[in-house]
């Protein structure tokens, strides 16, 4: 098979594999060449795992009997639990960890043949917006080696967009999916609270928390989101509802018609090419045929704030477990409160301290009702007002991010980087799903994205007009553009 | 009711590291301890606008969750094994997870 497997699409690797026009085994040597190649420039890997995928590929090929996902190498971020293979959530506190299980969306992926080639570099504990506070080493963009991929699903977007994954899971608990997958020209989803079972994903803040795809193409994204999606009885909070089969769908008719667009002044603030970019879309979907309305969203500002009290409380409590135990890492004292302290000192990165600091604070004695309890409020409203403005609309579009992909060392202070997520907090919040797709390119060739949010379990409806989209915007995301720009410099 | 306006707790309010910290069990290094509690001061001050916003008195106990949650019998299930489990002890004895003394002092 003379031709590059790496810059197939999922879908078309798998009709390759399902007629037996290429191997298991060609496919994964294919993407272990790429990176090995590519990956000491772009860094996405904490983990790779070439000995049992190429085991695993043999034997999917033998199988007459193929799975949905029979072709697909696929990356998990670090923080999805896989057995037997070591899961960092990109910390020093969990750098042996050698999970004794998988995650439910790991089994799932695994039960329909797809390979799992790798685990995926990020923010340490998924708290951050560029992969910089990952305890080992940070991810590049493959668009542009002296920026961030984002995060904190960082290395999953840097692995996708680089060609050294088909698609990779991320978590998204603020904006972690689809903030990255804006920056890597992308289609990232961030499902409905429940949608997806968070069995195995390592806890940041439980109550946001949800798994999703970041895939090349729309499709792709659809077709793994269907099969780890479900009910799960090892998640108490996961959805008993039918999962739709999104790809088969995507081409039916869209019969919901109306968005609901962002004023004026809620651009103000964003980069030029962002709030163009953006305009530009608005005028694409009126000639379209879709019907646009302006809301007005007062409780849209006050989205971060509430954020940054809610997930730290909830990350404080359940980094608590952390003690130097359980987890493989523990720093030497003969007494077991000192224990405790220094293991986390040592464990734990100035992020991570950070926010269980605020979420202590946010939580104690004093402070526990203006804190905590009105940010729980707040979260009421905004959830309310998102309910509300569903009742005039269908979707609700934001550019994704305020900028495109900022360079390394660029966000020094944690507010600036804490703004990154004003367009995407407010669906973690509320739970509904969000999905980013590349909208076009700024000037200097950086992809930029656009969110379209639904209501709850409104997927299908997202892939829909993300795909409509997709075929209209024309976004070159395919790995040869990407090479041209950049491989010789790797 | 609607609230509104800066809740007087949060005026004047010291965030007090040291005693977080030790709530929090861990301590700051000595790099930290030149940044973190500058940068605290500041992000709690700016979620302070929280105040601004007219919210109602219930929702203290909002759930993202909009669906009905499915039960589950109340049974006995298969638990990890128990050797791969300690394996992950930085100190084990027997079928145990060892740790330091626990009690401290003479």
């Amino acid at each position: 098979m003379p031709q590059k497997l790496h810059r197939l699409g999922l879908n078309e690797t798998i009709n390759l594999v399902k007629n037996g026009q290429v191997s298991l085994v060609e496919i994964v040597e294919d993407y272990i060449t790429r990176i090995e190649k590519i990956d000491k420039s772009v860094k996405a890997y904490l983990t790779c795992n070439f000995e049992s995928a190429l085991a695993r590929a043999k034997e999917i090929d033998s199988k007459s009997q193929k799975g949905r996902l029979a072709g697909a190498v696929l990356a998990l971020k670090d923080n999805i639990v896989t057995k037997s293979v070591r899961t960092t959530c990109g910390s020093k506190i969990l750098e042996n960890f050698i999970p004794p299980y998988n995650a439910t969306v790991t089994e799932k992926l695994e039960a329909e043949d797809a390979i799992i080639i790798g685990k995926t570099n990020l923010d340490e504990f998924a708290m951050g917006s560029s992969t910089e506070n990952s305890a080992y080493f940070t991810t590049r963009n493959p668009w542009d080696l002296s920026r961030v991929p984002g995060g904190s699903s960082g290395g999953s977007a840097a692995a996708v967009a680089a060609g050294e994954a088909a698609v990779a899971l991320g978590s998204d608990t603020g904006g972690s999916i689809r903030q990255p997958a804006a920056f890597c020209g992308l289609v990232g989803l961030k499902p409905t609270y429940g949608r997806v079972s968070r069995y195995g994903l390592v806890a940041f803040a439980s109550s946001l928390d949800q798994i999703g795809p970041l895939a090349r193409k729309v499709r792709d994204c659809a077709l793994v989101t269907s099969v780890i999606a479900g009910f799960d009885r090892r998640d108490s909070t996961s959805a008993d509802l039918p999962v739709p089969d999104f790809p088969a769908s995507l081409e039916s008719p869209l019969v919901k018609r109306r968005i609901g667009v962002l004023d004026e002044d809620s651009l103000s603030e964003v980069n030029q090419e962002v709030a163009a970019n953006y305009k530009e879309t608005l005028q694409l979907l009126t000639e379209l045929g879709f019907k646009l309305t302006t809301l007005s969203f007062p409780t849209w500002q006050y989205a971060l704030p509430c954020y940054y009290i809610i997930a730290p409380s909830e990350a404080s409590s359940n980094l608590a477990r952390y003690d130097g135990v359980r987890y493989g890492f523990r720093a030497d004292s003969s007494e077991l409160s000192d224990m405790y302290v220094k293991t986390r000192t040592l464990g734990f990165g100035p992020e991570v301290k950070r926010r269980i600091l605020i979420g202590t604070f946010a939580l104690s004695s004093g402070y526990y009702d203006a804190y905590y309890a009105r940010a729980a409020r707040a979260r009421q409203a905004i959830s309310r007002e998102f309910q509300s403005a569903f009742q005039q609309v269908d979707f609700i579009l934001t550019p994704t991010t305020p900028e495109p992909a900022f360079r390394l060392g660029e966000k020094q202070d944690p507010l600036s980087m804490y703004l990154q997520d004003y367009f995407t907090v407010t669906a973690n919040l509320a739970g509904i799903p969000g999905l980013s797709l590349p909208a076009g390119l700024t000037s200097n060739g950086l992809p930029l994205g656009l969110q379209l949010l639904g209501p709850a379990f409104s997927e299908l409806d997202l892939f829909k007009l993300a795909f409509l989209l997709e075929k209209n915007f024309d976004f070159k995301n395919n790995i040869d553009e990407i090479k041209n720009v950049r491989e010789e410099e790797v | 009711m609607l609230m509104t306006g800066r809740l007087p707790i949060m005026l004047g309010m010291k965030f007090d590291v040291n005693y977080l910290s030790k709530l929090a069990n861990l301590n700051l290094t000595e790099e930290e301890e030149k940044q973190l509690p500058a940068q605290l001061e500041k992000i709690i001050d700016w979620v302070g606008q929280l105040t601004q916003l007219e919210i109602e008195e219930d929702g203290e106990n909002f759930t993202p969750v909009d669906f009905t949650l499915r039960l589950e019998p109340d049974e006995p299930g298969q638990s990890l094994p128990l050797a791969e489990v300690l394996a992950m002890a930085p100190e084990k004895e027997g079928d145990f997870f060892k740790v330091p003394r626990v009690l401290t002092g003479k």
